[in-house]
């Protein structure tokens, strides 16, 4: 009995002390987030600007998406080398923020093959990395069916690698671009491998993560992406859902579009038309 | 108060604190501006200057290029088809991310020093698009690259700018050249070749009667480097596509014909092993091609110098080049000889 007394005691001070302790943090964190509120609001109308101070630019205004008409595409790859000369990526056959895949079905096989620009046949064919070509290598071949598909980052309306990303350095913007801000990326690569396209690489100069921006420094200024500017048989088409005479608007009213790997529930927002089963 | 309780809340106080100071400190100010991400980024991002800069751009400056382009199957959004200066020149501007080369005409950005590459193995460019390959769609223009040119350079035949123009009968420039205005501008040539453009005893070859197209084009060699020549080069730098125009159509308006006949040049030139330059520049000397000279009425050291050129690759030109190899020097002595034996008269 004399054991218990102290015991008692010690638990009515426990549960007073627990029972101040719950008060204690619970203003705590209201005062912490009326003041955190208070100063974000302040701040926000102090100097804050509405949207990103972009000259001439409003970025609540446009909803960009992509199109790829793989029924036009001639394999030229001029897409890939001007995107690489606009966006300073290594000219070497590892690293791209958009490439273009070539299917080829031949007689008598059940699965197509697939090649791209960084095939080393393909690198032979072009005589250096840095320039790209797609070697003739079925010239000779009984080939059923072949075409080439141009693939790049979908920019999708739920993009898994932003939700992985650990230190907000990759979002996407009001105007529907999925960016990377390079001074807060810490190189960890999560999204490279949470992204489905495989569109993300990294950049081992910089110690970040790379990826196709629509190149968000040309369409705040009125231009084209450079793939865009450069194809010369109108394979790909860029421009701004909100107006329905754009480009993309009328490329996505006029054909039946896919999307890849819908079922990811990443929602793209490059739209693909003249693809076939085989194209994720 | 228990001392232990107030520990206790003077750690959590703290821990507050470093909360507080990290957000403020730590973080940029912008995070959460729009969302979970830094504001300022966004403009960063955006701020990056433009490389490939459209057809406008090139065409302030090269009018008659892009007077050729845009008559021709290269510029035919109407077929769904626009081959854009960029696409074959690469990147008009960026080239000078230091920008030290900073030129008030064209703004920080191409600059007359960092000239873009005129692409010299057209066939390798060409084919990138027109060689047959399975995968390309059925209107795409494709061609069986050796069964159509050999190992020949596209550019042989087809005007690039243009391609169903081919050399020798370019279209007419957009500005024709007026002789009248080129005799006055070309008061400086008559030193060096002559004052009817006759420069048969005089260092400069013969220009009188030569055609336009290839004397315009020898011109725009000169000025942009692809030809060079101690005295020609500093001339035609300050030469602009008017003048250039003006004078060819100058010299191109004077009249070079002389002895022999015909019938006599063409046993001549047998004789001496011409046969082979009559394929372009005529039995007589006078060129049927617009794209190749006259060699009627030059000087014999002229053209031997330039035949010797050829071979050691002093001068390149597609066709040139491979044939003035095969010629000894005591040769090319004989073919200019039989060439300049019949002077402008």
């Amino acid at each position: 009995m004399d054991e218990k007394e102290p015991f008692g005691e010690r638990q009515a001070a426990r549960r007073s002390f627990l029972g101040r302790l719950g008060v204690a943090v619970a203003g705590a964190a209201a005062a912490a987030a009326t003041g955190a509120v208070s100063s974000r609001e302040t701040r926000a109308a102090a100097d804050a600007p509405p949207v990103p101070a972009i000259p001439g630019y409003d970025w609540s205004k446009r909803r960009w998406a992509f199109g790829v008409d793989a029924a036009k595409c001639i394999g030229c790859l001029r897409c890939v080398e001007a995107c690489k000369a606009e966006n300073d990526v290594a000219p070497d056959a590892h690293h791209f923020r958009t490439w273009v895949e070539r299917y080829a079905y031949l007689d008598g096989e059940d699965s197509a093959r697939i090649d791209s620009q960084a095939d080393p046949v393909n690198i032979e064919a072009s005589g250096a990395e840095g320039k790209y070509r797609f070697a003739n290598r079925y010239k000779d071949a009984k080939v059923d069916k072949a075409f080439f598909v141009p693939k790049l980052c979908n920019h999708c309306t739920h993009p898994a690698c932003v939700q992985v990303c650990p230190t907000g350095a990759t979002f996407k913007t009001d105007d529907g671009v999925v960016v990377i801000d390079h001074t807060y990326c810490i190189g960890c690569q999560y999204c490279v491998q949470a992204c489905p396209y495989g569109a993300r690489f990294f950049n081992p100069k910089l110690n970040v993560t790379d990826k196709c921006t629509w190149c968000y420094h040309r369409i705040t200024k009125g231009l084209l992406p450079a793939c865009v500017e450069v194809c010369p048989v109108g394979a790909r088409v860029f421009g701004d859902r909100n107006d329905k005479d754009s480009a993309i608007s009328k490329f996505i009213a006029n054909n039946r579009v896919a999307v890849l790997k819908p079922e990811t529930g990443n929602a793209p927002n490059v739209f693909y038309v003249g693809i076939d089963k085989e194209v994720s | 108060m228990p001392k232990h309780v107030l520990r206790l809340i003077l750690l959590l106080v703290g821990l507050g604190v470093v909360a507080v100071a990290a957000r403020n400190f730590l973080v940029d100010r912008s995070f959460y501006q729009y969302g979970h991400y830094r504001g300022d980024a966004v403009a960063e991002i955006a701020r990056d200057r433009p490389k490939f800069q459209g057809v406008a751009y090139c065409q302030s400056c090269h009018a008659a290029q892009f007077a050729q382009w845009s008559k021709g199957v290269h510029d035919g959004a109407d077929i769904g088809k626009v081959v854009k200066c960029e696409v074959c020149h690469g990147p008009g501007g960026g080239r000078d991310p230091q920008q030290d080369y900073i030129n008030a005409a064209t703004g920080p950005i191409h600059p007359d020093n960092l000239k873009l590459a005129i692409p010299t193995d057209t066939r390798a460019l060409c084919t990138l698009c027109h060689e047959r390959m399975p995968g390309r769609p059925p209107q795409q223009a494709q061609i069986a690259v050796e069964d159509h040119a050999g190992t020949q350079q596209c550019t042989l035949c087809h005007n690039p700018h243009s391609p169903r123009t081919f050399v020798g009968s370019f279209a007419a420039p957009e500005h024709p050249g007026d002789a009248a205005a080129g005799k006055a501008k070309a008061e400086m040539c008559a030193g060096c070749h002559g004052a009817e453009g006759v420069g048969a005893d005089l260092p400069g070859p013969t220009l009188a009667g030569q055609s336009e197209a290839y004397l315009a084009a020898a011109l725009e060699a000169y000025k942009r480097g692809a030809r060079s020549n101690p005295m020609m080069s500093p001339i035609a730098v300050d030469l602009g596509d008017r003048d250039i125009q003006d004078i060819a159509a100058y010299f191109a308006s004077l009249k070079c014909e002389g002895p022999p006949s015909a019938a006599e040049r063409v046993a001549l030139a047998r004789k001496a092993g011409a046969s082979v330059c009559a394929d372009c520049h005529g039995a007589n000397g006078v060129s049927p091609d617009r794209s190749a000279p006259n060699l009627l009425g030059q000087s014999k050291d002229y053209l031997s110098a330039a035949l010797k050129a050829y071979a050691s690759g002093a001068r390149s030109h597609v066709v040139m080049s491979t044939l003035a190899k095969g010629v000894s020097d005591a040769n090319a002595e004989k073919l200019a000889a039989y060439y300049a034996g019949a002077s402008c008269k």
